[in-house]
């Protein structure tokens, strides 16, 4: 296996370290590591910048906008257009649609990329290459070219208009990527912990339940949060596919604060902060789950 | 290893037996994936606005892609997408992810390392459409950005990042590294959360110094997930659209336009719907050869490696 | 475990929420339920003025549940002719005028001819019949003659709006000639100023380059070049586009100008920073909430006979629809004088108002104006409008025209071209 590897490969590389004249250690480094520390804050921060001006922008009236840009400090503070949004397009119900849509999108794409990968990673099927291939043409078609087709199909099994049509396309196109990210990790996955457990007379289920899910736990995690915020984020399928508002979810309905030829820029700040307070939760929460997943691995 | 030792069950039978759990995913490929992608090649040959009947005209759609300026030249400005979206994010991705699980988490704690990797992360969250209104204020030519410079007295730095051909590849390149190091960063900081962080103390009690861990234990380690990233970015950095759409609509003169807005442009533009499903086409097409070569590499890689 | 069995459930439940309340939506389409879908945004003229139609029609139908729905610009651009075709359409919309969008729906079969129900409720003799040219398509979709498929309820242009103060400063009046309009572009430029503020990393610069190829341009051209009736004359903008750079390269539009987007350019004015911009009567709403520290006006292009201009997106009543009748009377609402006097009223440009009602100055002055191009024959359309794309034709080739990356033979070659092409198309 590849740690045993990593390890046994040890010695050499000890042995050309030392002779390098690197710091060596976390002791005799002094305040080098405050250097570091600083320089990864001031580029975590330039990073963040765009959503400083975001911040800035959404509390400013559109006087103050127009009068002063986007680049100057607020000289006034109101949210009025925020909430004449909110109240206008129903946000709370977009908001439930998105986190509808994408919470299921995130939990079946999780659930179907594990059984693919776990038939082609573990079971390694005969082909599996070529399968997996052909299954990642998920990723790999642009997604203009689907929408036509997909807008017939969906229209001719009565789907059209529905959020289960998105769910069911999304849970499809990133498992793709998925089964590809899931099989790649499970290719490396300790043989001998799966044999045991089969000697053991473990059926294939509940080795996959008792086995694989758990040390895969950090990696599905991540999955799944990408998988729901790409899904929030996803915007031309549901313009196509979510026609009544009642179906919309946030992506689209932001789409409503630009006219045919203006738009509001204070009032586009302000519902993008509001549209990825779920997603900064959402991605808050897994941080911690990856935590955990940390600490069940040194345990381990 | 083990896994090549014949057991009692015999390998047909074990191989079959985990063909039923591939069945939803099957299902979903043809109803989502295989159908609607085959019906794009099949209004590739024909000419169609997207609603009434399509009239079939045969290869004329491809024979005019072909000597079409811009279609090549979109297909050279994916090439910049994919330093962009692909090689830089996942290089610089796996250089930070490594910084900050064993150097920053070990020194600062834990909360200093995911905070920091939150903070990169952060752009992916945010809609593309939304993230365009922002870079278009900073890269402005009254914008942030030469605001600052002039104020520093740099005046001959300031450009018009997005209107000048010299200079929006660049800016457009620059917001994709933006957007996308968040992803490669986290996932090599899950996959580091795989490895045994005993691993990396005896390493550092050895003395071995950070650069040689990073290169003996971190990219060894990282193997499976380099090549996702890699691999997942390039598709993206080759389908790319949204970046563009947003900050420059391909221009200034077609600068930055690449395949997928070029697609778009006839999809939901020009209506000339057979056109851009031949543009699709061929694009995916080319997707595939790539990504084929980069799975082979792949599997030499790693199964070499078992 | 029971943890995550509870998240399954959830799961189900929510999956089955997504698929069902589809059906519960359906139920809402009684007979009593009238479906109107607009994409102008709640505080335009138009959407004050026909939130108000929406509150007269409920009184006059107290019975009738009005679904109005908010839709965005570019759902209906992409979307448009996929939901008319489905069964999911309202019984009115807002659609977007011209051939690609209205003109492709009416050829498809896809709206209700209105051509008798104009007749018997008087439209056509509310709208002169040159407002409603753009209510027409043929067989190939093509505007100007053909059957009724909408009906507009206001009006737009490109003119140029002006910063009173700072003309005022350097005591200058508004000029009425394409020479007095240099020379007060002059008069900024020796202050430092750059006089007219655009973008051209969006659709205002292939505006001003309109104003100034239609300066050269005949009512025939303009006939020709909208209906695709010929191969382009390129003359009038070959004019246009060596003006442009020679204004570029006299400092009376700045070259940075490739970089910005139409926010920028209404930045920059509202700002106080560039004393003029070329640009459509949409902006004037904006301008009105937004000013508030100098006076500002609107004149039409100095020298022009022709602006760019036309009505305003139409009302369209899809064949789908289930209460056409309803549809119908909200129409005559919104040509009523008093909704009219509203719309003018909110800073927009009516097309059927009594001037008398107008009371809110920036509505006044556009209607006024808009009047003047009307009289004279002067509403010459959009340069983007003959063929599909050739929005980002003209686009992408100003931008390099401004830029200097092209000459104006190239950009007149280069617009050519695809025009010529969707010419020989359609014929």
């Amino acid at each position: 296996m590849s740690a045993d590897a990593t390890i046994a490969a040890q010695p050499t590389k000890r042995a050309r370290a030392r002779s390098s004249n690197e710091p060596d250690g976390r002791h005799g480094e002094g305040f080098g590591r405050y250097w570091v520390l600083a320089l990864l804050v001031v580029a975590a921060l330039l990073t963040l910048f765009p959503f400083f001006l975001a911040a800035i922008n959404a509390i400013k009236t559109p006087t103050d906008y127009g009068a002063n840009g986007p680049v100057a400090l607020p000289r006034s503070f109101d949210l009025s257009a925020l909430f004449a949004f909110w109240t206008g397009v129903e946000f709370g119900r977009k908001l439930w649609n998105s986190v509808l849509i994408s919470g299921c999108v995130a939990f079946f794409g999780v659930a179907l990329s594990l059984l693919n990968a776990y038939a082609l990673g573990i079971g390694k099927v005969k082909g599996r290459n070529l399968i997996l291939i052909v299954l990642m043409l998920g990723i790999m078609v642009p997604q203009e070219s689907l929408v036509y087709p997909i807008y017939y199909l969906a229209k001719s099994v009565g789907l059209y208009d529905t959020r289960l049509s998105v769910i069911i396309v999304f849970t499809v196109l990133q498992s793709a990527f998925g089964t590809y990210m899931l099989s790649a990790v499970l290719t490396q996955f300790p043989r001998e912990i799966i044999d045991a457990a089969e000697i053991d007379g473990a059926s294939r289920l509940q080795v996959l339940w008792h086995v694989v899910i758990p040390v895969l736990r950090p990696t599905l995690t991540v999955l799944g949060t990408f998988f729901f915020i790409w899904t929030w984020n996803e915007f031309l399928l549901p313009l196509v596919l979510l026609i009544s508002n009642d179906n919309q979810n946030v992506s689209v309905a932001m789409g409503t604060l630009h006219g045919q030829h203006v738009s509001d820029p204070t009032t586009t700040a302000a519902a993008a902060l509001l549209g990825i307070v779920p997603t900064v939760i959402f991605f808050l929460v897994f941080q911690r789950t990856l935590m955990r997943g940390v600490t069940v691995g040194a345990v381990k | 290893m083990a896994s090549t030792v014949d057991r009692p069950s015999g390998r047909a039978g074990l191989n079959l037996g985990y063909l039923p759990y591939l069945l939803p995913g099957a299902i979903g490929f043809f109803v989502v994936v295989l159908i609607p992608f085959l019906m794009n090649i099949a209004v590739s040959f024909t000419r169609w606005k997207g609603i009434g009947v399509p009239k079939f005209i045969g290869l004329e759609n491809y024979l005019k892609l072909f000597q079409d300026k811009t279609f090549w030249a979109a297909f050279e400005h994916s090439v910049a997408c994919v330093i962009a979206m692909a090689l830089i994010p996942t290089a610089l991705g796996l250089f930070l992810g490594a910084v900050l699980f064993d150097y920053i988490g070990p020194r600062f704690g834990p909360r200093a390392s995911s905070g920091l990797r939150a903070a990169f992360y952060l752009p992916q969250i945010l809609p593309v459409a939304v993230a365009g209104v922002l870079w278009g204020w900073i890269l402005s030519p009254i914008g942030v950005l030469n605001t600052i410079l002039d104020g520093l007295g740099l005046h001959a730095l300031s450009q018009n990042w997005l209107g000048d051909p010299a200079t929006a590849l660049l800016a457009v390149m620059f917001v994709m590294v933006w957007l996308q190091l968040g992803y490669a960063l986290v996932v090599f900081m899950a996959g580091l959360a795989r490895v045994d962080p005993a691993l990396y103390e005896a390493a550092e009690l050895d003395g071995a110094p950070w650069l040689s861990r990073f290169r003996h234990i971190t990219i060894p380690m990282l193997k499976p997930e380099i090549f996702v990233v890699g691999l997942t970015t390039t598709i993206a950095a080759l389908k790319v659209f949204a970046p563009v759409y947003v900050l420059t609509s391909g221009g200034p003169d077609n600068a930055t336009t690449v395949p997928s807005y070029f697609a778009y442009y006839h999809f939901f533009t020009t209506n000339r719907v057979g056109y851009g499903a031949a543009i699709t086409t061929v694009q995916t097409l080319i997707t595939i050869v790539l990504g084929l070569v980069f799975l082979r590499v792949q599997r030499k890689q790693t199964e070499g490696a078992n | 475990m029971i943890a995550k069995k509870r998240l399954t459930a959830a799961l189900a439940l929510s999956l089955a929420l997504a698929a069902g309340s589809h059906g519960v939506a359906r139920a809402d389409d009684s007979d009593k339920t009238f479906k109107i879908w607009w994409y102008e945004t709640p505080d335009s003229a138009m959407g004050i003025a026909w939130n108000k139609a929406i509150e007269e029609f409920k009184a006059k139908h107290p019975d009738v549940t009005i679904a109005f729905e908010q839709k965005s610009w570019d759902q209906i651009e992409k979307a448009g002719s996929l939901i008319l075709n489905s069964g999911e359409a309202p019984d009115l919309l807002e659609y977007n005028k011209g051939n690609a969008i209205a003109g492709l729906a009416a050829s498809q079969g896809l709206l209700t001819d209105l051509t008798d129900v104009a007749a018997e409720r008087g439209w056509d003799k509310t709208l002169t019949s040159s407002e409603l040219l753009l209510s027409r398509y043929d067989d190939r979709g093509i505007f100007g003659t053909g059957p009724i498929w909408g009906i507009p309820d206001y009006g737009e242009f490109v003119a140029v709006y002006y910063n009173k103060n700072m003309f005022k400063d350097l005591g200058l009046e508004v000029p009425k000639t394409l020479a007095e309009f240099e020379k007060v572009m002059d008069a900024f430029v020796a202050k430092g100023i750059t006089p007219i503020a655009t973008a051209a990393n969006d659709y205002p610069a292939q505006h001003l380059l309109t104003e100034l190829a239609l300066s050269k341009a005949t009512p025939e051209w303009v006939q020709s070049y909208q209906g695709l009736k010929a191969p382009l004359d390129p003359a009038p903008y070959l004019y246009g586009a060596q003006t442009l750079q020679d204004w570029v390269k006299k400092g009376y539009v700045s070259k940075d100008a490739t970089g910005l987007k139409a926010t920028d350019m209404e930045t920059l004015f509202e700002t106080g920073k560039a004393p003029m911009v070329v640009s459509g009567t949409w902006f004037g709403g904006g301008f009105k909430s937004k000013i508030k520290d100098f006076e500002w006006g609107q004149f039409l292009f100095p020298g022009n006979t022709i602006s760019s201009g036309s009505t305003g997106n139409i009302w369209v009543v899809p064949k789908s629809a289930k209460h056409k009748d309803w549809a119908y009377e909200f129409i005559d609402i919104t040509l009523s004088k008093d909704n009219q006097a509203l719309l003018g009223n909110s800073g927009g440009v009516p097309v059927a108002a009594d001037p008398a009602s107008l009371t809110d100055p920036v509505g006044l002055m556009m209607t006024e104006n808009f009047k003047v191009l009307a009289d004279r024959n002067g509403l010459g359309f959009y340069p983007d409008w003959p063929a599909p794309g050739f929005y980002e034709v003209m686009l992408q080739k100003t931008q390099a025209l401004i830029g200097g990356t092209i000459t104006p033979e190239e950009f007149v070659e280069q617009i050519s071209g695809p025009y010529n092409e969707a010419q020989a198309e359609a014929n």
